[in-house]
């Protein structure tokens, strides 16, 4: 008996429970295409990139160290963390956004894949994934660059593919554009 | 008669009424066009109600034939239901071919691999085989359609009130058909038009489900959600997301080989 209840009604039971999960609305959706033009015009904290970049440097606060004030720099190489995990949410928010913007692309152009699908699930649960790697790694006080230099690739084959999928939509544009005043001059010759 | 067969009798009679409410329903809205495969699971199973009835009468609820006749219209049944599935399946996503080129893929190894597990996990005999069979079936159409909403759900794809609700209908039935089921095979093999009986209540609320649904559609309300996009549009957003890319990109650059750099 517990074996039947293992196999078949335990899975079952799931399957009823992620049924009831998938089909509940989205916490929060951008529907509208207005909604995407407001999200992508949203400022940012791009402008205090230097600073963040500054304050994950040790030479930093190595000269602290050297002074005797041990505390005072331990505690600022906290805050400073602190600062490099809020920068990294920022980075997840923006690739959200961009997945977002991507998954909109594909819906309001659905004869054009923006990407490969299954790459890009791939991708996104990559992301995801290596955020939190990240995360830790910061928290544990080990080095992040790498990391850095892994999401930046993944983001930079994001905004190629985007790129090259807004890049199509804007060609077809101009060329349903042109087409009526391509038949407009073939109709002026031919009189 | 026994009342366990009293009452499945009466819930055999109430769900061919149902089926038939629902193909009035269905011919009245016209669903039928947009929704081929679908009318014809409700016809087929339909006529696979009268088919059973006319064999228990003929040969005897008993017989080998009428066995036979039973099993080998489910089977009828269980691929008619299959394309009904994959019908609101494609309508779902197959018009971003994309994402439909990737999740159809998906869709068909999980549910190949749902069947062989739950065909090789079973541990029953070789009477109940067929039984069995159709057990792992369902399972497999149940995860498919769970799979299809999470995907829904992770594009934020608009799906139809009717094709939800259809396909919560399938994936709900098929779910509590394989709790009865393994309810059945594992306690009380004995009280068999009980068990038929609890099968048949899962297909009535399905059933209701399914008129409620086809009652509420409109097909107005569905061409005013379609999603419109004017060339302008198009242009601006594709502008403003290629700049926002751009800063993104060079953003992370900095930070990268500002990294290589140190180190």
């Amino acid at each position: 008996m517990s074996v039947t209840v293992i196999l078949f009604i335990a899975p079952a039971i799931v399957l009823v429970a992620l049924l009831a999960w998938a089909v509940r609305p989205p916490k929060k959706t951008l529907l509208s295409v207005d909604d995407v033009f407001d999200t992508l015009a949203e400022k940012r904290h791009y402008a205090r990139l230097p600073q963040i970049l500054q304050s994950l440097r040790h030479e930093d606060t190595d000269f602290l160290y050297t002074r005797g004030h041990d505390q005072l720099a331990g505690r600022i190489r906290r805050e400073r963390k602190e600062i490099a995990l809020r920068y990294l949410n920022y980075l997840e928010d923006e690739y959200h956004l961009l997945l977002e913007a991507s998954r909109i692309l594909a819906r309001i152009a659905p004869e054009i894949s923006p990407m490969d699908e299954f790459a890009h699930l791939r991708l996104n649960m990559r992301f995801v994934l290596l955020c939190r790697y990240l995360r830790c790694r910061l928290r544990l006080g080990l080095e992040p660059w790498s990391v850095f230099g892994i999401l930046s690739d993944m983001e930079g084959d994001m905004t190629l593919q985007l790129e090259a999928a807004t890049t199509r939509i804007g060609e077809r544009a101009a060329i349903a554009a042109e087409f009526p005043l391509f038949l407009e001059n073939r109709r002026r010759d031919s009189k | 008669m026994s009342a366990a067969l009293i009452l499945r009798n009466l819930s055999w009679a109430l769900s061919t009424v149902l089926e038939l409410v629902l193909l009035y329903f269905l011919v009245r809205r016209k669903v039928y066009r947009s929704h081929p495969a679908f009318f014809s699971y409700v016809l087929i199973a339909l006529l696979q109600s009268a088919v059973v009835a006319t064999a228990y009468r003929v040969f005897g609820q008993a017989s080998a034939a009428s066995y036979n006749i039973a099993w080998g219209s489910q089977v009828v049944v269980i691929c008619a239901r299959w394309l009904a599935i994959t019908e609101i399946s494609k309508k779902a996503l197959g018009e971003f071919s994309g994402i439909w080129a990737m999740v159809s893929r998906m869709l068909f190894v999980l549910g190949m691999s749902v069947l062989v597990y739950a065909l090789v996990s079973s541990r029953d005999q070789w009477t109940l085989a067929v039984l069995t069979a159709d057990r792992a079936v369902e399972m497999c159409i149940a995860s498919f359609i769970v799979a299809m909403f999470v995907f829904v759900k992770y594009y934020r794809v608009e799906m139809s009130q009717m094709d939800r609700m259809l396909a919560i209908g399938f994936c709900l039935y098929s779910c509590f058909f394989v709790i009865n089921d393994s309810i059945y095979q594992a306690w009380i093999r004995t009280a068999g038009p009980l068990w038929n009986y609890l099968e048949s209540v899962t297909y009535l609320a399905t059933l209701l489900l399914w008129i409620g649904a086809v009652l509420r559609h409109s097909e107005s309300r569905i061409a005013a959600s379609a999603p419109s996009l004017t060339l302008e549009d198009y242009l601006e957003l594709s502008g403003k997301l290629n700049s926002r890319l751009h800063v993104l990109n060079n953003r992370l650059d900095k930070l990268f080989h500002s990294g290589d750099s140190r180190s």
